[in-house]
């Protein structure tokens, strides 16, 4: 009989981990507490820098995986260790003992409106990236308007915000802008679109010539500085107020549409688990990797490992790397027992 | 009762007169500089009151309730009053019983300083006074009151948990000695009368100790060595009341006339505010009301030590901890003597100077003018609730609904209210923007200023002149038009704990109306503590130099607070305290504005 593996998300992380498990011959079981595989991702139109199709990927691990267990809408009752043994208990009555488990519970999308300055949930035409991504994928979203005239982005929203208690870069915000300007620049050619950001972090590979495309192709407006209020002008048009860093000056933008590019937190699922089989947070908000450099997929506890976004912000190739270490690092951990 | 000694005289009561004389003149050359201190106007104002009648009794009644019976004190921690008045007021009737019984007994001596003092040694009973009279009883019933005050007191030093008090002050040396001689002067003072008890007569403490001690020693000779000993507890007392924290006892009597002819802190060192920091006792309540000493961080920067270090002249010190307050008024309000430490440090903070300074005199306020016109009521959002949109939504939803026309002052271009520049000191350049904010409100033909910061409000209220213009907080205004049948509100079942902003309840003194206004539209818990000890959100503009990090742990530590009312919402009424709560909530915080608004 096949070894039980207990992942813990069925997000891209634990998707790719199971499909690795399989092929070395174990047996994956994956605890997902949503109705669908494929986490954030699965929410997503394209991804950047190819814009390839994220429902694709998703699709393509669900075919991978489909000799895995999956259990969705499930949740952990219980975790706990005997010796080498994990024993863990769900929600759905079922007890599964296995002596490897598998954090890959993912980051949860900063809560926008905890941001109330910049109008998410106040305001009609204020929406994140998520919602955006949503709306691409055929959601119906009345707050975006039929034919915008002009569009903002506020860039490192809840990121690199320490009034807003994280200090973290969330990684792909920079990138997901402007991937998502030049799709709205491609879907309403007449509208005006402005970046506003405070660095923009582009080191992926071709990010740069995303950045270049964007500007020199799409006449995407990048703005160096945050917006500092956002208000409604009286024919219900957004107004903000933010200022050009590199010229010095303040200025107003009226918008259709603002976008808030909102960053990447922990889940919080990772913290209940932490409580639980006593692992640590590290100062970011994250889990903490036994090592940052040599063993970030591994844990201060012996059988437990890390894949993906519950360590810190990562991006889809960033994570699916790590999904295919864990589950090496899972096979070798398993040998040597 | 004869006079046992011809001379009057005996060497003992030297240090006694000397320590008495020491203290008397430094007081006067104090008065007398601090007098000098104040500008004409104050002076005026001062000497005015104290010859006012209505002035003369309440500065009596206060100088009795509060230095000697310590009402306050009893009306906060029963124990601590106890402890305060015993000492106080006990030590006051046996100065005034001593007076009498030498203007009783030996009248020619009324007119030497030490006599009541040391009564029982200059005197012996004869025939025609009673043993145990009225007055030895009282001079022994007072004795033991204070020396109980004097046991609690010393209890208190090894445990100041026994009374209520978390953290209390570190004594400085000069504390300690002035200390450790008060607490000898009592026991010291029962020893000697004692000794002396079958010679001046006493009462039912004296007595038996003159028995017992005459049973074991068998002689007088302790007799004179514990006259000696009361007498140099005594000089020492006074010689080091100067330099110690026991000076607030003289000083408060200054304070409170000053207080009561309505003198302001008006220079960081001079005048009224040298007899605040005078009047400071060093009791440390500060330091548990203060919200900065949360997790026992930053203990030093609470007012009783400001007063400490400006008494030590010590100058790195007083700037770190001028600039380092929130302003929340906490320890001023529950200061027992009402020594105002915002407002010390305020004018610490005003004695900087900068080398680039705004200048807001040029501003064009024509294009604001036409905007601010149109209505008869004239609202004011302020900075912060461009962090909070809802808030302004939320009042002018409600005000439409209330069928109130009314102006958004600030939609657009919009001009400071000039607090945050206040608190900085940096008064001028407030007074600036105060002076086109005026001109805005004034020309713009509304009568009512609606203000929904209470930031705002209060340098509305404090700092601005607006004739004819009535200044309204938004939370009076909605229950005045609730009751006025204007708004119909629907009770929901979602259970609110109303947090009271530092600058709506000590700032200006609204805690009823948020709570009856709230309690129409939910239900209400409250915290443990609320009201005038409700506790800074953390996020403050009154301090300049607190980090995120120290504000973080302040603000978690105030929704401790609230979340022991156990409700299922947080209420406020401030856009800075729905902010910074917000960020840390685990439960939603909402402005009342928007409560308000939900359930009309």
């Amino acid at each position: 009989m096949k070894e039980n593996v207990v992942i813990i998300g069925g997000g891209v992380a634990g998707m790719e981990a199971a499909k690795q498990l399989l092929t070395l011959g174990y047996n994956p079981v994956i605890v997902e507490r949503s109705a669908q595989l494929g986490g954030h991702v699965a929410g997503w139109h394209k991804l950047f820098p190819d814009m390839s199709s994220a429902q694709e990927l998703v699709k393509g691990l669900r075919r991978d995986i489909a000799e895995a267990n999956v259990f969705l809408e499930t949740r952990l009752n219980s975790l706990q260790r005997t010796k080498s043994v994990y024993t863990v208990e769900l929600n759905n009555g079922v007890r599964l003992t296995s002596r490897a488990v598998l954090i890959a519970s993912g980051f949860e999308l900063f809560d926008a409106s905890k941001k109330e300055e910049y109008g998410y949930g106040v305001y009609d035409h204020v929406i994140t990236n998520a919602d955006l991504e949503a709306w691409m994928n055929g959601r119906e979203d009345n707050r975006i308007p039929a034919q915008p005239q002009s569009i903002g982005f506020v860039h490192c929203v809840g990121s690199r915000d320490l009034k807003a208690g994280n200090s973290q870069c969330s990684k792909v915000c920079c990138t997901t802008a402007i991937k998502q300007a030049i799709e709205l620049k491609e879907r309403f050619p007449e509208a005006e679109v402005y970046c506003f950001y405070m660095d923009l972090r582009l080191f992926g590979k071709k990010y740069e010539d995303f950045y270049i495309n964007a500007q020199r192709d799409f006449g995407v407006h990048f703005i160096r500085g945050r917006v500092s209020e956002v208000g409604e002008t009286i024919d219900g048009r957004l107004q903000i107020k933010a200022e050009d860093t590199l010229l010095g000056k303040p200025l107003k933008v009226q918008l259709d549409l603002l976008v808030l590019m909102s960053g990447m937190v922990c889940n919080p699922i990772a913290k209940q688990l932490a409580d639980k089989i006593r692992l640590q947070i590290d100062s970011d908000g994250f889990l903490k990797s036994r090592d940052n450099i040599a063993a970030i997929g591994e844990s201060n506890q012996p059988g437990i490992f890390y894949a993906g976004a519950c360590t810190g912000t990562k991006t889809v190739p960033e994570t699916l790397a790590e999904a295919r270490a864990a589950a090496l690092s899972i096979h070798t951990y398993l040998m040597n027992q | 009762m004869i006079d046992r000694i011809p001379s009057g005289f005996h060497p003992f009561v030297i240090p006694f007169l000397a320590g008495m004389s020491f203290v008397f003149l430094y007081c006067i050359l104090g008065v007398v500089k601090i007098i000098y201190e104040l500008s004409w106007a104050e002076r005026r104002k001062l000497f005015l009151s104290l010859i006012n009648p209505k002035y003369i009794y309440k500065n009596l009644r206060d100088i009795f309730l509060d230095c000697l019976i310590h009402v306050k004190l009893w009306k906060r921690n029963k124990l601590l009053g106890y402890m305060h008045s015993s000492i106080a007021f006990g030590w006051f009737m046996l100065i005034v019983l001593g007076h009498l019984e030498v203007f009783l007994f030996v009248p020619g001596r009324i007119n030497l300083f030490y006599y009541p003092i040391f009564f029982n040694y200059f005197v012996a009973e004869d025939a025609v006074t009673l043993r145990g009279s009225l007055l030895f009883f009282l001079m022994d019933f007072f004795l033991v009151i204070v020396l109980s005050g004097i046991i609690l007191a010393m209890i208190k030093r090894i445990s100041s948990r026994l009374f209520g008090m978390r953290r209390t002050t570190r004594p400085s040396v000069m504390n300690n000695i002035g200390l450790y001689a008060l607490w000898a002067i009592f026991p010291l003072r029962w020893l000697a009368e004692s000794f002396t008890a079958h010679i001046s007569g006493g009462s039912f403490l004296t007595v038996p100790a003159n028995y017992l001690f005459r049973e074991f020693l068998g002689n007088d000779l302790n007799m004179l060595p514990t006259w000696w000993a009361y007498s140099i507890a005594l000089g020492v007392f006074m010689f080091v009341l100067p330099f110690s924290r026991y000076m607030h006892i003289p000083a408060e009597m200054l304070l409170i006339p000053m207080r009561n002819a309505g003198l302001k802190i008006r220079s960081a060192r001079k005048g009224f505010a040298r007899v605040q920091v005078l009047s400071c006792p060093n009791c440390g309540v500060c330091i548990d009301a203060c919200p900065m000493t949360v997790n026992r961080g930053n203990v030093k920067d609470c007012t009783v030590y400001l007063t400490r270090q400006i008494r030590r002249n010590n100058e790195r010190r007083i700037d770190e901890i001028s600039d380092k307050c929130l302003m929340c008024g906490k320890c001023e309000a529950l200061c027992q003597v009402g020594v105002e430490g915002p407002n010390l440090r305020l004018m610490q903070r005003a004695t900087r100077s900068y080398r680039i300074s705004p200048d807001f005199r040029d501003i064009d306020t024509e294009p604001m003018i036409a905007a601010a016109q149109g209505s008869k009521v004239l609202y004011f959002a302020g900075c912060m609730s461009r962090l909070t949109p809802v808030i302004p939504e939320s009042v002018l939803s409600v005000m439409k609904k209330a069928g109130v026309d009314c102006t958004w002052m600030d939609r657009d271009d919009a001009l400071c209210c000039g607090r945050p520049l206040f608190t900085a000191g940096r008064i001028e350049e407030a007074k600036q923007l105060v002076a086109k904010n005026e001109e805005i409100i004034i020309r713009s033909g509304a009568d009512t200023l609606l203000v929904s910061c209470p930031i705002c409000y209060k340098m509305f209220l404090e700092n601005y002149h607006l004739p004819g213009i009535r200044v309204v907080n938004y939370i009076p205004y909605m229950y005045d038009l609730v009751k006025q049948g204007r708004l119909t509100l629907r009770k929901s079942d979602v259970c609110y704990v109303y947090h009271d902003p530092c600058e709506l309840g000590r700032g200006c003194g609204i805690y009823d109306e948020p709570r009856k206004l709230l309690g129409r539209a939910a239900a209400i818990a409250e915290a443990d503590k609320n009201k005038v000890e409700s506790i800074c959100c953390g996020g403050s503009l009154g301090s300049l130099s607190l980090n995120f990090q120290q504000r973080e742990r302040m603000t978690k530590a105030a929704l401790d607070n609230l979340y022991t009312s156990r409700a299922d919402a947080i209420a406020t009424a401030c856009p800075l305290c729905k902010a910074t709560f917000a960020r840390y909530s685990d439960r939603p915080v909402h402005d009342m504005a928007e409560i308000i608004d939900a359930r009309t």
